[in-house]
C-alpha cells in the first residue's frame, strides 16, 4: 500500500537504512568481540589462540543473534494482527536473491572459521624442542602424575613456567578425560592408548585440574591441581624425595608422614566425612567414630587390621546400608606402606 | 457429523486407547499421553538433578543416586519422550495430512507402539535393580562394570531402538505409496517433510546404535571383549557407533519439531511459507550431513587427531541448511497478519531459542574452542536450547495447534499463555547460565562443584523450578480443555492442509471420500481467500 506511491524513493530508503542498519550490526559485533570475555585466567601459549578464536567468534555470533532476535521483535510488533483485522498478508513466496544470499553469506563466513580454527589447532597442537615429558596416569579416581626424566611420581602437578610440556595420557580403569581450564587443555585418557596433550604454562599461579568424563560415584571428586612455578622452584621439588605428601616445602628436611595429609592427597574426604579433614563426603561411612568402632567390626580383627584392610581391600567388609564395589580396589597398589601405615594411625585418631 | 464425532471420542469410547488398536489415530493419541508421563517422570529426575546442585557438597543425593538419576534423566528425555513423542505427532497426522485412511502397515504401527511401551516401563524398572549409572552414552568400559542396571537399560533402549526403526520403515512406506489423487511431493506439508528426512534417519543409523549395545549385553553378560582394550578390544569404536546413530538423533528430534512450526507459521501470519522448497530441501541436506558429522563428539577422545578437521568442517556446513530455515521463517512472518494464539507464541520462542543453540553449536564445532568446552556445562547449555528452546517448543507449538484437530475441543487461550510465558522464562534462566559456568570450568555430569560456581547453578535451579511448575497450566488447560471445552469446528485456524478438511476429531479412516488435491499446502495470502475449505472466521 505504502509501496504503491514514489517507489523508487522508498527503494533507497530501504537501501540506505539496511546499510545504516549493517554498520550498526557489525560495530557491535566488533565491540562485543573485543570487550566482551567469558573465559577464566588465560595461564598457557595456547589460551591465548583458543581465546582469540572464541573473541573472534563471540562478535561474529553477536551480529547473528541481533540481526535475528532484531528481525524476529520487529516483526511481531510491526506486522501484528490490529483489532478485529482479518485480512490475509502479502502473497509472496520466495525471492532467489534472498535466498541466494543468505545461503551463500552464512557458507562464506563458516568456511572463514573453519580454515582460522584449523590454523588455530595447527598452532596449538605444534611439537617444540625440550619438551618435558609428564606421564598421566588416570583411576577412578585419582590423578598420577609421572616424571621419567626425574624418576619422579606425584599426585600433584608440578610444572615450570614457560617450558613446553607434552603429557602422555592414559587410563588404568575406566575413560577420563585431563582438564586444565585455565590452559583451555582436554584430554581423554583411554585405557590401552597414550593420548598427547601439548601446553606450555605462562603464569605462575595454583589451577585447578578436573575430570571432565563421567567416570564413577566419585567422578565430581576427581580433581587436583597444578602448581606452575619458576624453574628453580620446580627443580627444588622434583628433586625432593619422593612423597605422596605433597605439602612438604622443598629443602626441609624430609618430614614424618603425615596421615591427614595422606588423606588428603588420596582424595579419600571424596567419599567420606570426616570432621579433623573438614570433609563432608556421602558416598562412603563417615569415618569421625571410626577409633570407637573399628575393634569391634569384625571378631577377632584389631582396629588397625580392620582400618588397614578396608582400605587396600574395601569389599572384605561393608558397612551396613552401603553398596559393594563402589571403593576403588588400587589403593594396595598407589599408597605406599609407609604412608598407608600413617593414614591407619590418623583415621584410629592417634 | 457432530454425532459421529461426539460418539468416536466420547466417553465410552476411552478404553480404546489402553487397547491394541491399528487405527493410527489412537496409536498417536497412544504415543502422546504415555510420552507426555514420561516428560513429567523425566522431568522429576531433573529436579532432583537440579536440588543436587542447589549448593556445593553432596547432599540430597549420594555419587552413585546423582549418577542413576543423571543417567535416567537424558535417557527418558530422549529415547521416551522427544523421539517418540514427535513420532506419535507422525502417526496422528501423517495419513491426515497427506489424504490416507490409515499407516501403510496398521498393524507394525500397532507393535511399535507396545514395544516403545515395554522399552519405557523396562527403564523405568530399572530403578527397582539399581539403574544405569553410565550416563545416557553408556561409554564403555564404564558401563561394563556398572551393576545390572545398566543391562536392562540396554535390553530397553534397543526394544526402544527396534520400535524407532519399524517406525521409520512406516512412515517411509507410507509417504511414498499412501499419498491420495493430485498430493505430489512437492504438495506435502513440510511437517511430512521433516517426518521423511527424520525416517530415513532413523532406518539408516538405529540399528547402528542398536547393534552396539547389543556387543555391550554380550560383554557384560558373556564376558566377550569387543570393548576390552586389555584383550585388543576397543572402547573408541563404541563411542564411533554410539554417535553414528545419536548425532543423527539430534536431527531426529528437531527435524518433525522444524516441520510443526513451519506449518505453524504460515496459519498464523495468513501467509504462503516462505521458500517452500528451500525448506523441504534444506531438511533433506540436514539429514544426509548429519550423518557425516558424529566424530565432533570424540574432538578430545582417542581418535585418529587427522580425522577431526573433516568433521569440523561437515559440522559447520551443516549450519548453512539450518540457517536457511530461521530465514525463511522469518521471512513468512514478514509483512504477515501475526496472530499471537499459543501455538504461534510457542513457535516464535522455537526461533528466538533454537537460535541460540544454533550458534553454539559453530561455536562447539570449531576445535579449539570445543577442547575446552567439551564435556562441561556449555555442552549441557546448548543441547538444552537445541531440545528443549528447539524441539519442546515445536512438541508445544504442535500440542496446541492440533488439540482442536485430535480432541475436536478448543484449549484456554490465556492459560495456554501463562504456560508460554513461564516455560520461556524458566527454559532461559535455566540455561543461560549454564553456557557461562561450563566455560568458567565446572564440567558436566558431576554432583558436586566448586564453591566459585554456586550462583550460577542456583539460578539454573530456580528456572528449572519455574519449568516444573509450567507443566501445571498446561496439564489443567488440556485434561479440562478436552473433557468439556467448547467443541472445536473442522478448520478452526483457517488452516489449508488435508487434516482440517476433516471433522474434529476425524471420523474412522479419516475422510468419508478420498480427498483430492488442487493446490500447494500453503496457499494463503490476498488472492486465493476463496479457496479455503470450511473456511469460517476464527475467534481467540
Amino acid at each position: 500500500m505504502e509501496r504503491i506511491g514514489g517507489k523508487s524513493r522508498v527503494k533507497e530508503r530501504t537501501i540506505l537504512l539496511i546499510i545504516l542498519l549493517g554498520i550498526l550490526l557489525v560495530g557491535a559485533g566488533l565491540w562485543a568481540g573485543s570487550n566482551v570475555n567469558f573465559m577464566p585466567t588465560a595461564a598457557s601459549t595456547r589460551a591465548r589462540e583458543v581465546d582469540q578464536l572464541a573473541r573472534v567468534m563471540f562478535g561474529i555470533a553477536t551480529v547473528v543473534f541481533l540481526l535475528v532476535e532484531g528481525a524476529l521483535i520487529y516483526a511481531v510488533i510491526r506486522f501484528r494482527r490490529r483489532g478485529d483485522q482479518d485480512g490475509e498478508g502479502a502473497a509472496y513466496r520466495g525471492n532467489n536473491m534472498l535466498e541466494l544470499v543468505w545461503t551463500a553469506i552464512p557458507a562464506v563466513v563458516v568456511v572463514f572459521l573453519g580454515i582460522y580454527a584449523y590454523k588455530v589447532l595447527a598452532a596449538i597442537e605444534k611439537p617444540a624442542d625440550d619438551e618435558l615429558v609428564v606421564e598421566v596416569v588416570a583411576r577412578q579416581f585419582i590423578w598420577e602424575f609421572r616424571y621419567p626424566e626425574y624418576g619422579k611420581t606425584s599426585l600433584e602437578l608440578h610444572l615450570p613456567v614457560d617450558r613446553p610440556v607434552r603429557f602422555e595420557i592414559t587410563s588404568a580403569d575406566v575413560i577420563h578425560s585431563f582438564w586444565i581450564p585455565e590452559f583451555r587443555a582436554k584430554r581423554d585418557a583411554t585405557p590401552g592408548q597414550i593420548a598427547e596433550l601439548r601446553v606450555t604454562p605462562t603464569r605462575l599461579g595454583t589451577y585447578p585440574i578436573r575430570c571432565a568424563e563421567l567416570c564413577g560415584a566419585g567422578h565430581a571428586a576427581m580433581t587436583s591441581q597444578v602448581i606452575v612455578e619458576s624453574a628453580a622452584d620446580f627443580q627444588a621439588w622434583v628433586s625432593g624425595a619422593p612423597r605422596p605428601a605433597a605439602q612438604a616445602t622443598p629443602g626441609e628436611p624430609a618430614l614424618e608422614v603425615d596421615g591427614k595429609s595422606v588423606f588428603q592427597t588420596y582424595g579419600c574426604g571424596a567419599c567420606h566425612a570426616l570432621a579433623d579433614a573438614g570433609t563432608t563426603g556421602v558416598v562412603g561411612p563417615a569415618l569421625d567414630e571410626l577409633p570407637g568402632v573399628a575393634g569391634s567390626r569384625v571378631e577377632g580383627m584389631d582396629a588397625e587390621l580392620y582400618v588397614r584392610q578396608s582400605i587396600v581391600d574395601p569389599n572384605a567388609f561393608i558397612v551396613p546400608g552401603f553398596p559393594a564395589d563402589v571403593m576403588p580396589e588400587i589403593y594396595r597398589e598407589t599408597i605406599p606402606p609407609e604412608a598407608l601405615e600413617a593414614l591407619v594411625q590418623y583415621l584410629l585418631g592417634k | 457429523m457432530e454425532a459421529t464425532a461426539e460418539t468416536s471420542a466420547g466417553r465410552g469410547n476411552w478404553r480404546r486407547y489402553l487397547r491394541w488398536s491399528t487405527d493410527h489415530k489412537v496409536i498417536g493419541i497412544q504415543y502422546l499421553v504415555t510420552t507426555f508421563i514420561f516428560f513429567l517422570l523425566g522431568g522429576l529426575l531433573a529436579m532432583l538433578v537440579r536440588a543436587e546442585l542447589l549448593q556445593p557438597g553432596m547432599d540430597v543425593l549420594d555419587g552413585v543416586q546423582y549418577n542413576r538419576v543423571m543417567t535416567n534423566h537424558g535417557s527418558v528425555m530422549i529415547f521416551l519422550w522427544v523421539i517418540p513423542v514427535l513420532a506419535g505427532f507422525g502417526n496422528y497426522l501423517v495419513p491426515l495430512m497427506i489424504g490416507a485412511r490409515d499407516m501403510a502397515f496398521p498393524r507394525l504401527n500397532a507393535l511399535s507402539y507396545w514395544i516403545f511401551l515395554a522399552g519405557g516401563l523396562l527403564m523405568m524398572g530399572s530403578f527397582f535393580v539399581g539403574a544405569a549409572d553410565a550416563g545416557w552414552t553408556a561409554y564403555v568400559p564404564l558401563s561394563i562394570l556398572a551393576p545390572d542396571g545398566e543391562t536392562v537399560w540396554a535390553v530397553a533402549v534397543i526394544l526402544l531402538g527396534a520400535s524407532s526403526t519399524m517406525g521409520g520403515i512406516n512412515f517411509l512406506t507410507t509417504v511414498l505409496t499412501m499419498r491420495t489423487e493430485g498430493m505430489t511431493i512437492w504438495r506435502l506439508p513440510l511437517f511430512v517433510w521433516g517426518m521423511m528426512a527424520t525416517s530415513l534417519l532413523v532406518v539408516l543409523s538405529t540399528p547402528v546404535l542398536t547393534a552396539g549395545l547389543f556387543l555391550v549385553a554380550l560383554d557384560r553378560l558373556l564376558g566377550t571383549v569387543f570393548f576390552d582394550a586389555a584383550m585388543q578390544g576397543d572402547p573408541i569404536l563404541f563411542q564411533n557407533i554410539f554417535w553414528f546413530y545419536s548425532h543423527p538423533a539430534v536431527y531426529i528430534m528437531i527435524l518433525p519439531a522444524m516441520g510443526i512450526i513451519s506449518e505453524v507459521f504460515p496459519v498464523f501470519s495468513r501467509k504462503p511459507i516462505f521458500g517452500y522448497k528451500m525448506i523441504a530441501l534444506s531438511s533433506m541436506a540436514i539429514s544426509v550431513l548429519g550423518l557425516t558429522v558424529w566424530a565432533h563428539h570424540m574432538f578430545t577422545s582417542g581418535m585418529d587427531p587427522r580425522l577431526r578437521v573433516p568433521y569440523m568442517v561437515t559440522s559447520m556446513v551443516i549450519a548453512v541448511p539450518t540457517g536457511v530455515k530461521i530465514f525463511s521463517w522469518l521471512a513468512t512472518i514478514w509483512d504477515g497478519r501475526i496472530r499471537f494464539s499459543t501455538p504461534m507464541l510457542f513457535a516464535l520462542g522455537f526461533i528466538s531459542m533454537f537460535l541460540i543453540g544454533g550458534i553454539t553449536g559453530i561455536f562447539l564445532a570449531a576445535i579449539p574452542f570445543d577442547i575446552h568446552v567439551h564435556d562441561t556445562y556449555f555442552i549441557v547449555a546448548h543441547l538444552h536450547f537445541v531440545l528443549f528452546g528447539g524441539s519442546v517448543f515445536g512438541i508445544y507449538a504442535g500440542l496446541y495447534y492440533w488439540f482442536p484437530k485430535i480432541t475436536g475441543r478448543m484449549f484456554d487461550e490465556k492459560l495456554g499463555k501463562v504456560h508460554f510465558l513461564m516455560t520461556f522464562v524458566g527454559t532461559n534462566l535455566s540455561y543461560l547460565p549454564m553456557f557461562l559456568v561450563g566455560i568458567l570450568g565446572m564440567p558436566r555430569r558431576v554432583a558436586d562443584y566448586a564453591p566459585e560456581f554456586t550462583q550460577l547453578n542456583q539460578l539454573a535451579t530456580l528456572g528449572a523450578i519455574i519449568l516444573a511448575f509450567s507443566t501445571l497450566p498446561f496439564l489443567y488447560n488440556a485434561i479440562v480443555s478436552w473433557a468439556k471445552g467448547a467443541q472445536a469446528e473442522a478448520n478452526p485456524w483457517r488452516a489449508l492442509t488435508l487434516e482440517w478438511s476433516t471433522s474434529s476429531p476425524p471420523p474412522e479412516h479419516n475422510f468419508p471420500t478420498p480427498p483430492v488435491v488442487r493446490g500447494g499446502p500453503y496457499d494463503y495470502g490476498e488472492k486465493p481467500a476463496e479457496a479455503l475449505p470450511a473456511a469460517a472466521p476464527a475467534s481467540d
